[in-house]
């Protein structure tokens, strides 16, 4: 054993987490009600941030043509909604389209066909517009930056052949961007994944929201908020795995 | 199209389902202010809340759908059309007025300041000193309520901490980063029957609403403006509740006390 | 919205600008520091310290800022131990001192991955011309590794001091009163939710325009060699 006053201290520390820790697994082991829960809610995140991402992905994907091919005054319009994202807390703009954008919200939903589902989906669907709208500025910056690094003699040489406009977006600006863009869109990924856990201030059930129901019930927050850091660790780890993978397989590594 | 099959996947796999129909009433609650209003892992929504809503609804022959959504978000919603009426234990008060309608008062608070057994305010009897003891206190409310109101009006000298929930006030009571803590008393017991209680007691001083305009006029059912008609049906049947002794009932077995409050 | 509206509500909303400045100023002038540390125990030839500075990095940048925030606040608060220790328990008690705590460790990670590519993307040619004019390792990294590093890595450092802006808007979860915690307060005060959300965000756009302005400022200046 260490002798000096210091690891002492640690040791006494460490003593305590474990009993802390100890304590509390045997709470929630007993009470298995709050695994499964955890559980769920981390199904609810990933799903808020799959959705989200996709629309977000959409909306870059609009956005990011708009910036490269520089149509006014549409370039404009997307300008300052990406400065705006960019710009302002993500907490903020959740609190904003949560307490006031609802009529939208339902429009939105029952364009869709959706209007019954409206009702009891309502936080789930202010989410997917908060986070996808978040994504969706950050997915314009990784898709205009893969268009500027297409090289533009392939365009031109392509123009040269006489190929058709629509074409050549068809057959060769979108595949490379499609490419270029895989190690952005990873952080843009990231990114939401991350920010999904600040719906949790508008009560919607997910893995945040959970864990900060369980801390409270069972005036537990270490065990709980430790798990839920836990969690997202996970997922953030799986899906980096899942984008190495997919960059290797589009041949990224190697020389285009 | 896939997107559109989705998305709609996923609101089903995310979300309870029950769809809004004829002769239904939903009821947006807190869910977190036991004994009022708490939901499970599941929820379901139990408590004082529950009861009132559930024997509202069993009065107008409607089915009872909650809705569970963070206490300051409840004004809003309602006004939004999330739900027909907010049952959480919610003050009648002039601010709150200009926003939504609000039944009778069918219940009354009793507002009580929570404190360390060792506090300088533990001993205090009187309303005037305790108001001259709070001075420069570090207090803990919850965000958007009467209590927020009452202590930022009248002991502005404290340093007044607001929590979303009341779970997260009492964490802080307890680790001791706030020295009090202002909240309804039944609501406050919860903590004190807990094992991190025992070192805390109530000031034995009750803040009658009737002091303060910042603490409301009673509890009452939130209404949306336009809703005459089920404002003066539900008017009717909480009379009728309160008058037959149901909520009476209800509040005993909640709080050990009876907290209702006549319609005249 | 009315101007009196706005007579009432700005200030209210400015009394935060003090706080959100002092809690990004000092969380920056934390986590740069210990970012660079981390960097440079990353490139270290020591596989315990390398090792260390990886999954450090890995962890704060793989969980959300709220739940580091709520861990460090509600779960650090309830461990015995730090309540009784004075120095923790300073740092852990006030909600604007935590946060200040868990931002800056957060900053680190992401700062050590920006500083980390800005050393990595100097050139080896520069490191062995040093090398051999007989500098000092430290006076190399003093001279020729530091600056030149900075210089890269501004861009995407200028991007993460807005980040740390806008994190501190989290620090109102956990009772800090900085501009979106009297957002928050006057909401619950006027209900006039779009309005005073519009003008925190206003005040934020502002901040962080500010802080864009003045970093391509820096940029210029540090760059001024190379000046047509």
């Amino acid at each position: 054993m260490l002798t000096t006053p210091v690891a002492d201290k640690a040791w006494e520390f460490a003593a305590e987490l474990r009993a802390n820790l100890m304590d509390a697994s045997l709470i929630l082991v007993w009470q298995g009600g709050w695994i499964r829960a955890i559980l769920q809610g981390a199904a609810i995140t990933i799903a808020v941030g799959t959705v989200s991402m996709i629309a977000g992905a959409l909306i870059g994907t609009l956005c990011g043509v708009i910036k490269w091919a520089r149509i006014f005054p549409l370039t404009l319009v997307v300008d300052a909604y990406t400065s705006l994202v960019r710009g302002v807390p993500e907490l903020l703009i959740i609190y904003l389209l949560f307490f006031s954008s609802v009529q939208f919200v339902t429009q939105v939903a029952t364009a869709f066909g959706y209007a019954a589902l409206a009702d009891s989906g309502y936080a789930f669907i202010i989410a997917i517009v908060a986070i996808g709208t978040i994504s969706g500025a950050y997915s314009t910056e990784v898709i205009r930056g893969a268009l500027a690094s297409i090289p533009p003699g392939h365009i031109e040489a392509a123009r040269a052949l006489g190929i058709p406009g629509r074409r050549i977006f068809r057959r060769i600006i979108i595949p490379q961007m499609l490419r270029i863009a895989i190690p952005g869109m990873n952080n843009v990924w990231q990114t939401t994944i991350k920010d999904t856990a600040l719906v949790s201030v508008v009560g919607l059930q997910e893995l945040m929201r959970t864990a900060s129901v369980g801390a409270g019930s069972t005036r537990n927050p270490l065990i709980f908020y430790l798990i839920a850091a836990a969690v997202y660790f996970a997922i953030t780890l799986i899906s980096q795995a899942g984008f190495d993978r997919i960059e290797r397989l589009v041949g990224l590594r190697s020389r285009k | 199209m896939n997107l559109k099959v989705l998305s709609l996947a996923l609101l089903l796999a995310g979300v309870s389902t029950a769809h809004a129909a004829e002769g239904e009433l939903s009821i947006g609650t807190e869910g977190a202010y036991p004994p009022w209003s708490m939901a499970d892992a599941a929820g379901n929504v139990t408590g004082f809340d529950a009861d009132v809503g559930n024997l509202l609804c069993t009065k107008l022959a409607m089915k009872c759908r909650f809705v569970v959504q963070a206490f300051d978000g409840l004004i809003p919603a309602l006004k939004a059309k999330r739900f027909d009426v907010i049952v959480s234990g919610m003050s009648i008060t002039q601010d709150r007025k200009k926003e939504i309608d609000f039944s009778v008062g069918y219940a009354e608070l009793a507002n009580m300041f929570l404190v360390p057994k060792t506090s300088d305010l533990a001993g205090i009897k009187d309303i005037d000193a305790l108001l001259k003891g709070l001075d420069g206190k570090t207090i803990g409310v919850q965000t958007g309520t009467t209590h927020a109101h009452f202590i930022e009006k009248r002991v502005p000298s404290a340093n007044l901490k607001t929590y979303d929930t009341l779970d997260n006030m009492q964490i802080d009571l307890a680790s001791g980063r706030v020295e009090a803590a202002f909240a309804d008393a039944s609501a406050l017991q919860d903590f004190l029957a807990k094992p991190e209680g025992k070192d805390f007691q109530f000031v034995d001083v009750k803040v009658q609403s009737k002091f303060d305009s910042t603490l409301g006029e009673g509890i009452g059912v939130g209404i949306a403006k336009e809703n005459t008609e089920l404002k003066a049906k539900i008017d009717t049947a909480l009379c009728e509740l309160v008058a037959d002794g149901s909520i009476g009932k209800s509040s005993q077995k909640w709080f050990k006390m009876d907290i209702s409050r006549s319609c005249n | 919205m009315d101007m009196e509206f706005l007579e009432t509500s700005m200030p209210f909303l400015l009394r935060g600008l003090s706080t959100t400045a002092a809690l990004t100023a000092i969380s920056v002038a934390i986590g740069f520091n210990l970012g660079l540390g981390l960097a440079l125990m990353r490139l270290s030839e020591n596989r315990f310290l390398a090792g260390f500075a990886k999954y450090y990095s890995l962890v704060f940048r793989g969980t959300p800022l709220l739940v580091q925030l709520f861990l460090f606040y509600y779960g650090l608060g309830q461990i015995g131990f730090i309540k009784s220790n004075a120095i923790t328990w300073w740092v852990i008690s006030d909600g604007a001192r935590c946060a200040v705590m868990a931002m800056a460790l957060n900053t680190a990670a992401y700062t050590s991955e920006i500083l980390r590519g800005g050393l990595l993307s100097i050139p080896a040619g520069l490191k062995e011309a040093a090398k051999a004019a007989g500098m000092s390792s430290f006076l190399r990294f003093r001279r020729i590794e530091f600056p030149l590093a900075i210089r890269q890595a501004l861009p995407a450092y200028g991007n993460e001091l807005i980040l740390v802006v806008k994190g501190t808007s989290l620090a109102s979860t956990i009772t800090v009163l900085e501009i979106t915690g009297y957002a928050k307060r006057l909401m619950s005060q006027t209900f006039a939710i779009f309005e005073v959300f519009a003008l925190a965000g206003a005040i934020y756009l502002v901040i962080n325009l500010t802080l864009v302005m003045l970093i391509r400022l820096l940029e210029g200046h540090l760059m001024r060699h190379e000046a047509r």
